[in-house]
This record gives C-alpha cells, sequence and structure tokens, in this order.
C-alpha cells in the first residue's frame, strides 16, 4: 500500500438549514490513502451519508475542503466536478440505479460515452468490465431481465468502467441477502487488489465492515471512532 | 466526435425516453401534426383568397395608369411618351385613352356612361378586352363610321343589342350616333358604366385634337408595379400610380385580416405546444433517479438539458413532418372537391380558393418548432437543475 494520500479532508463541515440548523457534518479531519479499502459506520442519522455525498462531489460542503488527488474540488467549477465524477469516482448505489431502456452492455458504456470515448473502443472496454464482474453472457439483457444480485454486478461494472481512483459505495449491499451481499463483497475485495483502486463503503453491515482494512464510525456528524484492521480478509 | 453527432451519448438517451412512452408521446406528435396541418390548410386558403383577389384586381386593372401632370388636364404629344413607356423594361402594353362621361339614349332611355376612346388594338393587349366579349368583336371599332362596345348591365338597361344605334349626348358637343357593334362583360362593376369607342371619334366628339386624359400599361410581372410607377413619376413628371396604390384599401384589409389570422395559430401552436410540456414533464418527473445518475456519472448540465431539449425537438420534427403530408393531402382533397362558396360575399368568386405555397409549409414548420423548443425549454431546465443526491434517492 502506498502512503500517498489521494483524499484529504480538512475542517469539513456540512449545515442544513431547513427551519432549524442541522450540523450533519461538523469540522471533521480525515485522510485516506491511495488503495485504501475503508468502511464509514455510524447509526442513521450520523452523517455517514452526508460526507460519502461530500467526497463524491454530489453535494458541497458549507465549509471546509477536500483535496482530491491534491486538488482542491470545493474551488472547482461545475463542469470540472463533472469530470472530476467521470474519470476519477465510480458509483455504486443501494439501488442499481440502471437505466431500464439500455442492456447491460450498454449501461456499463455510458460512462465511457459521456467521457467521449468512441463507441466501439468503449463497448471493447465496457465487455472487459462484464467479464470482470461474471456476465459476460448477460451483455443484452435489460435490468428487468436479470437479478438484484445481477443488476448490481452490473452497476459495479459500471462505475469501474473508465478505471476511477476513488469508488465509492453507498450501502451497495443494502438491497441484498447474505448470500448475494457475500459474493458482491469478494467481487469488491478483489477489484480493489486487483487495481489498486481506493474504496470507500457506507455501510449498516457490520459483519461486512469487520472485513474492511480500516473503520471509521461517525456519531452525530463527528469521528467517533477511527480503527485499523489489523487482519483484514 | 469522429461519428458525428448520432453517436452522441445524449441522442441514444434521448431516443430511448422517447420510446419507453410511445403512446404518450405518438398523442404529442399527433397534437403537433394536427396543428401544422390545420395552420397549413388555412394558409393555403389565405394564400388562394389572396391570389384570387389579385388576380381578380389585376386582370381587370391595368398595372399602371399614367394621368396628366398636376395642374393639367390632359397628357399632349403623348406619341413620344408612349414610345417613352413601351421602351422600359418589364413593360408588354400601353393604351393611351381620352375618358370622357356621355349621356346614351336609345328612344326613351337614358344611362350616364363612362365613354372610353381607345385604340382598340393596344386596349386589348393591355386588358384582354377580346376575352370579355359576349358579343361582337372588340376590334370591330376600327372599322368606319362611329361604333361602339357596351358594358353588359349598361346595354340590358338601355334594353339595346348588336345593330342598334345609341345617341351620345354631352354640353357643348353635337349629339352624335353610334353603332353598337359588341358587348362586354367582365363581372365587375365598369360593366354597368362603361362604353368603348375609337379614341379618335372620342376626341372629336369632344371637340379635342390627338390629346389624351391618361394611359394604361401593363407589366410583364404585377409586383415591379411601383417601382415602375416611380420611375416615370420621376422622369416625367406625369402621375402615375400603381395598381398596388389604386387598392391599398382591399391589400390593406387583407393584412390586417393576415394578422389577425397568425394569432389564432399562435393560439392553436400554444395548445400543441402544451402537449410536448407534458409529454416532456413526465419522462423527467419519471427519470428523475435516472438523471441524478448521469449527474452522478460525470454528465454536466449542459447536457441533461441537451437531452431534454433534443427531445422536444425530435417529437416537435416528427409533429411537423407527418403534420406536412397531413396538410398536403388535406389540400389535394379540398382542392378536388372545389367547395362552393357564395360569390357576393367573396369578390366574384365560387368556390374556395386554395393555393399550395411551399413558403407555408416553411413557415408552419418553423413556427411549430420554435413554439415546441420554448415548450420544451422549461421541463429540460428543471431537469439539468437537479439535485443528484436528491434525485438519486427519489425513488
Amino acid at each position: 500500500m502506498s502512503d500517498e494520500k489521494i483524499i484529504q479532508i480538512r475542517n469539513l463541515t456540512k449545515i442544513y438549514e431547513n427551519g432549524v440548523e442541522i450540523r450533519a457534518i461538523d469540522n471533521v479531519d480525515m485522510d485516506i490513502e491511495t488503495g485504501e479499502f475503508l468502511a464509514i459506520v455510524g447509526p442513521s442519522g450520523s452523517g455517514k451519508s452526508t460526507l460519502l455525498h461530500q467526497i463524491a462531489l454530489l453535494d458541497t460542503p458549507t465549509s471546509g475542503t477536500i483535496l482530491l488527488k491534491g486538488e482542491d474540488t470545493t474551488k472547482m467549477s461545475d463542469k470540472q466536478r463533472s469530470r472530476m465524477r467521470n474519470e476519477e469516482l465510480g458509483f455504486i448505489f443501494q439501488y442499481h440505479h440502471l437505466l431500464p431502456d439500455f442492456n447491460a452492455l450498454e449501461n456499463v458504456m455510458i460512462p465511457l460515452l459521456i467521457k467521449g470515448i468512441r463507441r466501439s473502443e468503449a463497448k471493447k472496454v465496457a465487455l472487459q468490465l462484464l467479464e470482470e464482474v461474471g456476465l459476460i453472457d448477460r451483455a443484452d439483457h435489460r435490468t428487468n431481465q436479470l437479478s438484484g444480485g445481477q443488476n448490481q454486478r452490473v452497476a459495479i461494472a459500471r462505475a469501474l468502467v473508465n478505471r476511477p481512483s476513488i469508488v465509492i459505495g453507498d450501502e451497495p449491499t443494502g438491497n441484498l441477502d447474505t448470500k448475494n451481499s457475500d459474493s458482491i463483497y469478494e467481487l469488491l475485495r478483489h477489484l480493489n487488489r486487483e487495481h489498486k483502486q481506493t474504496f470507500i463503503l457506507v455501510t449498516h453491515d457490520l459483519s461486512m465492515a469487520a472485513k474492511t482494512d480500516r473503520i471509521i464510525t461517525l456519531v452525530d456528524g463527528k469521528i467517533a471512532e477511527d480503527s485499523r484492521n489489523v487482519s483484514p480478509t | 466526435m469522429i461519428a458525428g453527432v448520432f453517436a452522441m451519448f445524449e441522442v441514444d438517451i434521448a431516443f430511448r425516453h422517447i420510446r419507453s412512452r410511445r403512446r404518450q408521446t405518438m398523442f404529442s406528435v399527433m397534437a403537433v401534426a394536427l396543428a401544422v396541418a390545420i395552420i397549413i390548410i388555412s394558409m393555403s386558403m389565405m394564400s388562394g383568397f389572396m391570389k384570387t383577389i389579385i388576380d381578380v384586381t389585376v386582370e381587370n386593372q391595368p398595372h399602371i395608369t399614367v394621368s396628366p401632370k398636376e395642374g393639367e388636364d390632359y397628357i399632349y404629344l403623348y406619341h413620344g411618351f408612349e414610345d417613352y413607356v413601351l421602351g422600359q423594361e418589364g413593360v408588354v402594353a400601353v393604351s393611351s385613352y381620352y375618358e370622357g362621361e356621355a349621356a346614351l339614349q336609345y328612344r326613351h332611355n337614358v344611362e350616364g356612361a363612362m365613354l372610353l376612346g381607345v385604340n382598340p388594338e393596344d386596349e386589348d393587349r393591355l386588358m384582354n378586352v377580346t376575352g370579355d366579349m359576349v358579343a361582337g368583336d372588340f376590334n370591330s371599332l376600327t372599322g368606319s363610321g362611329s361604333r361602339i362596345i357596351l358594358g353588359s348591365k349598361l346595354a340590358r338597361n338601355l334594353d339595346v343589342d348588336i345593330g342598334d344605334t345609341v345617341t351620345a349626348k354631352f354640353p357643348g358637343s353635337d349629339p352624335t350616333d353610334f353603332k353598337i357593334t359588341g358587348i362586354f362583360q367582365t363581372g365587375t362593376p365598369v360593366d354597368e358604366t362603361l362604353a368603348y369607342a375609337n379614341l379618335r371619334r372620342v376626341q372629336d366628339f369632344y371637340g379635342q385634337s390627338d390629346i389624351i386624359t391618361g394611359m394604361d400599361i401593363r407589366l410583364s410581372d404585377i409586383y415591379e408595379a411601383e417601382n415602375h410607377a416611380e420611375v416615370i413619376d420621376r422622369e416625367t413628371g406625369y402621375d402615375a400610380t400603381s395598381w398596388m396604390e389604386l387598392n391599398s384599401e382591399i391589400l390593406n384589409l387583407i393584412a390586417t385580416q393576415e394578422q389577425f389570422v397568425y394569432i389564432f395559430y399562435v393560439m392553436i401552436f400554444a395548445i400543441s405546444g402544451f402537449g410536448i410540456a407534458n409529454t416532456l414533464i413526465m419522462i423527467v418527473m419519471e427519470k428523475v433517479a435516472e438523471i441524478g445518475i448521469l449527474l452522478a456519472m460525470g454528465t454536466s448540465r449542459r447536457s441533461i438539458l441537451f437531452i431534454f431539449l433534443l427531445e422536444a425537438g425530435i417529437l416537435g420534427l416528427a409533429g411537423v413532418i407527418i403534420g406536412s403530408v397531413l396538410g398536403y393531402i388535406s389540400d389535394i382533397v379540398l382542392l378536388s372537391y372545389s367547395i362552393p362558396v357564395p360569390p357576393d360575399i367573396y369578390f366574384g368568386m365560387d368556390h374556395l380558393p386554395l393555393l399550395i405555397v411551399p413558403k407555408n409549409f416553411i413557415i408552419a414548420g418553423l413556427f411549430a418548432m420554435a413554439i415546441n423548443m420554448i415548450a420544451g425549454l422549461f421541463p429540460a431546465r428543471r431537469a439539468s437543475k437537479m439535485d443528484p443526491v436528491e434525485a438519486i434517492h427519489s425513488v
């Protein structure tokens, strides 16, 4: 594992003002190293999803800075943030959120097409990713022809197709049974080792969190505990 | 972007969205198509109406009328002026005339008439009077003796026919007998007042030498009349008036009516525009999570805007194409049926005039597209302004 810090969070605060002031994230400092496989846990409303959305550049903080690969994302334009999301970040959500009008292969191709890559090239790369998640034979199936676990694998392929340096999962197995959950975890772990990508997962599943390199526990928008797992699987 | 615009993923997504709501998009396309078709038919009627009015007007009127200089009653030495006008490019025919009032008497019947002395050949070339003749021959005016050709209503009012002789009277002139050698009918009010005679005879009747009271001009392009009139005005000092100027009232009336009709067009298009907007709002609402995901995957807000504007454009274009075909077919069907209308209301037209003009299709199409894009703007902007976090978790 390299010691290079891919994510540096300083004094990050996010306040929602909706009649009453809610400090969803309260002055958080955090460094994440390249290739880490990390879980963010905590009770509902602890701010773990909010923190994830900040790292994912889907939302802007009230104050503080987030440096991705040394670049201050809070100073970026919408266009720059869009490009960063496309090229450096991959998302896996609780629901697969695949586009229902496209088949599995086309869904995996979309991030490449957004980047401006030629269709023929995009297809080649997307097929390779479907191969990696073990769904090459389902390439022309649509979401309604695939099981929950299969759809989530397609979504993972889509998240990874641009070879992002950071992969973000918001309850990636929250909607799956234990068996599927385990196999998705194995897949993510495998990809992490294979490609040295940084994985940040928000999860309720403590048994899954226990298998990661590092567990950050959030309570009331603050880091309550930051523990390194000495024997991750 | 080597593969061109169709390789863009925005185009792909727009088409998939439309296909995913096939029934609803079909209805909104049909709404646009119907609006376009109705407006094309309406515009064809307007064009036909306009053309018929202009045809009738121009057919029965010279394109330019030249009157004497200001403060004078006659055009003297008109032969040289005639040559000058004939020498102008685009001038097809020139006819000099002496116009005067006279009372025509046959037995106990007396009618006031406009006695027009002309050179029959010139006048025929100008107004195609031969085509209006219902009895006799217009060129018979060239024959010896005093001959006259009457409008059909004038002849009926005097109770005369070909071969009869009428007496023309005018204070200060000797009463002169004219033999009727023809009767014409134009379908316009001149049938009741106009009488043609030979120019030389009419000048004699009024005791004048070889002078005229005016000159009429026919052009190859009627829309050049104003320019020609202006040139003649400026170069000769005679008072030249184009048919547009003479008929400015009716032409203004038509133009005003057209403006009102355009207000209705806008309203019809607005209704079809609401259909497009409605469909797009439905698509945007259904695809909220998808928009969120597209944003998360790095699609720019501009691309999201483009996707939904594209959808409005695709729906609109389909509507315009179908509507144009529909409008064209309806025009042809309506033309083949020749729908009757009351002539006294419609300027002597006995059937609904229709004219298929490509310009109308272009105007209706562009008009529809513009309104559809405006209709698409609201839902497209809404989609592009979504908060990705809220959008993704909306499911």
